[in-house]
């Protein structure tokens, strides 16, 4: 018997519980690969979001200090 | 100009970052851990950008104690800040990672706890700014406590040599190997991941700006 076809019996082994068993560990594990992908965007959208609420909120502080600095010295 | 070219650049990386996931998604499964192993593209140069934004961090903070220069002081809270969120991406994806291989969430080894006292001494940075009134006394202190922080750094990088921890050696520089397909898809992901946080860096930066005249528009007006 050559080595290569141990494998091969190996599998064929493999009783239907295995089959089962084998899928749901693939199953758990595309589950964590996407809830990790999904975390790492959210993170850096979560930060995007308060660098733009943050620029806005400066624009319009800066806009209405000017416009009163102005009026105060007309 | 330079809005639409900082902005310009941020659409680039994030292209990138979209393509990769279908990329990802195609590659063939690791031998041993499966799919999540896939999750290294994430973690990993999270961790990378970090750990350069640290080191970006200190030698701004050096050059503002040199030189008194705001700009330097501006770039500091800039890149920590971007820092501070890829390693807060680089922990929870290395904790949903540890929760498939190890069994746990967390564990207190050399490698975690360092990276997690990284992301609390610069996050103290952050609040220390937020507590001091007077922008030179703030900025000198922010300074100093950055420079403070970044002996973690090495800490953080060498902790698996040095100790024996849960956390593996590296994939690189750490006697492992990755197929060359493999490879390229990372560089792809540090290329944009960096590329990002250099954006976001710039984006930041203006704000400081902002921030500052805007301090300087109050006292005036207080003047008045």
């Amino acid at each position: 018997m050559h080595f290569h076809t141990i494998p091969l019996l190996i599998a064929q082994m493999a009783t239907p519980d295995d089959i089962v068993r084998e899928a749901a560990r693939l199953r758990h594990n595309y589950e964590f690969l996407s809830y990790g992908l999904t975390v790492a965007w959210v993170i850096l959208a979560i930060y995007v979001l308060l660098m733009v609420s943050r620029e806005r909120k400066l624009k319009r502080e800066i806009a209405s200090l000017k416009a009163m600095l102005e009026d105060r010295q007309k | 100009m330079k809005e639409k070219i900082v902005y310009g650049l941020g659409a680039i990386a994030m292209l990138i970052l979209v393509r990769d996931i279908n990329v990802i998604a195609g590659l063939p499964e690791e031998m041993q851990q499966g799919a999540i192993f896939k999750i290294i593209f994430f973690h990993v140069p999270m961790a990378i950008t970090a750990m350069i934004a640290a080191a970006v961090a200190l030698v701004a903070s050096v050059l503002f104690l040199i030189t008194k220069n705001f700009r330097f002081d501006s770039l500091a809270v800039g890149v920590t800040e971007v820092g501070l969120a890829f390693l807060a991406g680089n922990l929870v994806t290395g904790s949903i990672w540890g929760h498939v291989i190890w069994g746990e969430w967390w564990a207190w080894d050399a490698r975690l706890t360092s990276a997690l006292v990284c992301w609390i001494l610069y996050a103290a940075y952050l609040m220390l700014r937020g507590a001091v009134e007077e922008p030179t006394q703030r900025a000198t202190f922010a300074a100093v406590w950055s420079i403070f922080s970044f002996i973690d750094v090495p800490i953080v990088i060498f902790s698996i040599k040095w100790w024996r921890t849960q956390h593996p050696q590296p994939v690189f520089w750490g006697g492992g190997s990755f197929p060359p397909d493999w490879t390229k898809v990372f560089l792809w992901q540090m290329l944009a991941m960096v590329l990002l946080a250099c954006v976001m860096t710039v984006v930041r930066v203006g704000q400081e700006d902002a921030q500052r005249e805007l301090d300087s528009l109050r006292r005036t007006a207080h003047a008045m």
